[in-house]
């Protein structure tokens, strides 16, 4: 009795025991699972790239701009055009009145409220801004700016993570209508769902009994097992999530993680990739129909894909939208205006997430001069660019279009081109557009910043002044020999320069040195004021390095990235004030508190009246010298200033040249620094003529300083003349240098002559 | 005769007068055609200023030079807030840049030379800014 009594006890303590072990096991398993979760979530959660915008659009009455150049700014912001111009982010065009209205935005000087506008244009201009609301004009306008990319975790684009608060609303009432109703008051499972879809299953309709918090639980495990553990595992999963997360977390994580297709070997995790994949926009710019097409898709990526089945996944979007009008979430109209929407999906997945990969490098290298690259790609930084995208776009079309026309015309073979475009502002060194290859969308070499080549005659602008800064010794009328030269140093070969045309013309005016980019007498030149003086100039002007010093780097055969060359040509254009290149206004913090502006600053560093001579001569390359093709492109109103250059061999072709409001620096060449064929100015210049002819440029007008004078100087002598003499022309000069000698008139040397002819046949 | 004597006498006074006081008004230089987007963000600049935000001063000097990148009032008004920043050689710099955008304004290069002193002086270049005074008072 006692002994089975033992038994009974032994027995129940053995029970006890396993339900405690059971118990235990199962608690040790919700610990592992609930570390599992937090790890996975808070893994996710907490790297938020940095976002990257171009400049807001300043609008204001006078703006040159005209209705078909802002509907190209709006869609690049994902406006829609609508019947009526109602809801933010949509515009109404009728011929010359543009109605719109804009998104709220958070800039660095506060929130901006979103805007009903009416924007009137007369001849290619603003001609007033109305406020629609309070009928009211107004004098000023900044429209909220185009994001341009991120600056993501990872070397891999294999995320582009995005905050709740720029994820659309029609993205979010559609994950709620179609895949979990009860989300916002359920706890992690939802037994009426079950309960739905197991019956709506039965039943031979389509219902998927997870939560989305189920369902983002089971995107934390690597493989889509199907077993009754797994889903149990998963509920217990969701439960955990729910605890420690808010709704808003959860969705969050959700839209950033889910599967949405592949790409190859490449996953689609996440709407925001989702959204470039097959858009090509960011996700923030997604209207109804482009939103309920991904929602639909969650159900089955492949079998919904839009590129492979466009019908299929097409109906799948419209029942999508047909339940978000039965759960109230849209009204009738929008369900018809969304389902009459095309399926709006590129051909082809873009190259990367950016559309301007070159200019995001250069601001990515800007930012990790103050930022770690840690915090760039998690903290959410919020980059406010100079890039204008209408002059990127522009860059960009001129460089694929005549790299193509190069190619065939100087029989290179297709593709073997390369170049690069950077574009800034005169005055305040903006960069407003950065092309490094010639697919703008290749995230490879990027040849602006990197590619570094000799810069033949872009250097020579430096040499003259450098001699025009000595005005005692040399002016523009200075005569210069152009004899063979022969340059001899100890321990080097003998350097013996030559000119383009191969000839020799005796003697050149300094100016003519320059504007027909004469090899000898500028290297004569430059020699006399000392190679060291010309490279030490050149440091001054921007390049912040120094390099190796031959009798040849005269001629340029040192070597420069194209943002070297434009930030020395933007000292130049910048009328003498050094402005560092900027292609950062300011950067904030997620939520919108300004971390850091990058303010303007200049720094005088050339005399005006040297850099005047120097500016005037380099209009003059344009009017009469290398570069007088450019009258093809553009208008000689403009006056454009600018220097062509060529490499030995014809291995670069570069152009540099500035209006009165922009900068432009071309550079053509081969990867494999094969000859081209191209001089600076049948190849590079043609690209930058196409890029500023499409743009709206402002002439160039030098303020007349102070201490210059002008006078005219007979082109033959070089010495003063009297004015309108045939052969003559006026030249600037700093006070007190121009040449006292004067020749008599040419046309009055020939009367004096025929005189004193006549005086020795007749006497008096 | 008198009475018409007194009468021309009375006329000749009032024309004179009136061409004294309209004479200063003809020659008076007329103020540029402002834009009105560029006046907004002056006014904004100089009550940020007044508010003490000189960086937010700054940037919107910045956005009216983006509209009007040659306009001397607003190199010199971003000048003026380098020098309450206390950034004295870039107050220096930029009124340098104003005065080349001058041309003939000499109330405008006047003003120019004054920033010029004051940010020599706070640099410590007494003579330079001697010099900086001198051409202000046209000397």
């Amino acid at each position: 009795m006692a002994k089975r009594k033992r038994k009974k006890l032994n027995k129940k303590l053995v029970f006890l025991f396993l339900i405690l072990a059971g118990v235990l096991a199962a608690l040790v398993f919700t610990l592992h699972l609930d570390s599992v979760v937090r790890e996975r979530f808070e893994g996710k959660r907490w790297k938020l790239p940095a976002r990257v915008y171009a400049r807001p659009l300043e609008l204001y009455p006078g703006l040159k701009l005209t209705p078909s150049q802002m509907v190209s700014e709006l869609s690049l912001l994902g406006y829609r055009e609508t019947p009526e111009a109602q809801e933010p982010g949509t515009f109404r065009l009728r011929e010359q009145v543009l109605e719109l209205v804009s998104r709220p935005f958070v800039f660095g000087d506060g929130p901006q409220a979103s805007i009903a506008l009416r924007v009137g244009f007369v001849n290619g201009q603003v001609q007033e801004l109305v406020d629609r609301s309070k009928k009211s004009a107004l004098g000023l306008v900044r429209l909220e700016p185009i994001l341009i990319g991120g600056i993501y975790p990872g070397k891999n684009e294999d995320r582009v993570l995005v905050k709740l608060d720029e994820v659309p609303q029609h993205l979010v009432d559609a994950l709620i209508a179609v895949e979990d109703r009860r989300f916002y008051s359920h706890h992690g499972i939802d037994p009426k769902g079950i309960a739905r879809a197991f019956f709506a299953t039965a039943s031979g309709t389509v219902q998927g009994g997870s939560t989305l918090t189920q369902q983002l639980a089971k995107n934390f495990f690597l493989t889509p097992e199907r077993t009754l553990r797994r889903k149990l595992t998963e509920m217990l999963m969701a439960l955990l999530i729910e605890f420690h997360y808010s709704k808003d977390e959860i969705l969050e994580a959700y839209i950033n993680e889910v599967y949405l297709g592949q790409d190859g070997n490449r996953a689609i995790h996440g709407f925001g990739l989702a959204s470039s994949h097959f858009f090509d926009k960011p996700l923030t710019y997604l209207d109804l129909a482009d939103t309920a097409l991904l929602t639909g898709m969650l159900k089955g990526p492949s079998f919904y894909n839009p590129r492979r089945q466009p019908q299929r996944s097409l109906e799948r979007r419209n029942l999508v939208l047909s339940i978000m009008e039965r759960e109230g979430f849209i009204s009738a109209e929008q369900f018809i205006s969304g389902r009459n929407a095309p399926l709006g999906v590129i051909d082809r997945p873009p190259r990367g997430t950016s559309p301007h990969p070159a200019f995001l490098s250069l601001v990515h290298r800007q930012l990790q001069r103050d930022y770690r690259d840690e915090d760039l790609r998690s903290e959410g930084l919020q980059v406010f660019t100079t890039l204008d995208p209408q002059v990127q776009l522009a860059a960009e079309n001129a460089l694929t279009n005549r790299l193509s026309q190069l190619e065939q015309r100087y029989r290179q073979p297709g593709g073997s081109l390369q170049a690069a475009i950077l574009i800034t502002s005169t005055q305040n060194a903006e960069v407003q557009a950065v092309v490094g290859d010639r697919d703008p969308r290749s995230k490879g070499f990027n040849r602006a910043l990197d590619a570094q080549r000799p810069i033949g005659s872009l250097v020579k602008p430096v040499v003259y002044l450098t001699a025009l800064q000595q005005p005692h010794k040399y002016t523009l009328a200075t005569r210069v020999a152009d004899t063979p030269l022969v340059h001899q140093q100890a321990g080097t070969e003998d350097w013996m320069p030559e000119n383009y045309d191969l000839q020799y013309r005796g003697e050149v005016l300094l100016r003519d040195g320059l504007i027909h980019s004469y090899n000898v007498p500028t290297a004569r030149l430059g020699l006399e004021v000392g190679v060291s003086e010309v490279l030490a100039n050149l440091r001054r002007l921007g390049v912040d390095r120094r390099v190796p010093e031959y009798a040849s780097s005269l001629l340029g055969v040192n070597e420069f990235s194209p943002l070297e060359v434009t930030q020395v040509y933007q000292t130049l254009a910048g009328g003498g004030f050094r402005t560092p290149l900027r292609a950062i206004r300011e950067v904030l913090t997620a939520d919108g508190v300004s971390l850091q502006r990058y303010p303007l600053n200049i720094d005088q560093v050339v005399d005006p009246a040297p850099l005047f001579l120097l500016t005037r001569t380099m209009q003059d390359v344009v009017r009469e010298g290398t570069a007088r093709r450019l009258g093809n492109y553009l208008s000689a109103e403009l006056q454009v200033a600018g220097k062509t250059g060529t490499s030995d061999g014809f291995r670069d072709s570069w152009f540099a040249g500035f209006s009165g409001d922009r900068l432009g620096v071309v550079w053509i060449g081969r990867d494999d620094n094969e000859p081209s064929g191209l001089t600076g100015a049948s190849g590079a210049m043609t690209i930058w003529g196409q890029v500023m002819a499409s743009l709206d440029l402002a002439p160039l007008v030098l303020p007349e300083g102070e201490g210059i004078e002008h006078v005219w100087i007979d082109q033959a002598s070089g010495l003063r003349s009297a004015a309108d003499c045939q052969g003559a022309i006026i030249l600037p000069f700093i006070a007190g240098s121009a040449p006292e000698q004067a020749v008599p008139c040419a046309q009055d040397a020939e009367k004096k002559s025929l005189k004193t002819w006549f005086e020795r046949m007749f006497g008096r | 005769m008198k009475k018409l004597e007194r009468w021309l006498a009375c006329v000749m006074i009032l024309l004179l007068a009136g061409c004294a006081s309209l004479a200063p008004v003809a020659t008076e230089p007329q103020p540029p055609p402002r834009n009105e987007a560029v006046a907004a963000l002056f006014d904004l600049s100089r009550s940020q200023s007044a508010a003490g935000k000189l960086d937010m001063a700054g940037a919107s000097l910045e956005r009216a030079l983006r509209i009007e990148p040659q306009n001397p009032e607003l190199w010199q008004e971003l000048a003026r807030v380098r020098l309450n920043q206390r950034q004295h050689r870039e107050a220096e710099n930029f009124a340098a840049k104003a005065n080349i955008l001058a041309g003939t304004d000499t109330q405008l290069r006047a003003e120019n030379w004054r920033i010029i002193g004051q940010a020599r002086t706070s640099l410590g270049d007494y003579q330079g800014a001697q010099a900086a005074f001198e051409k202000a008072e046209g000397k």
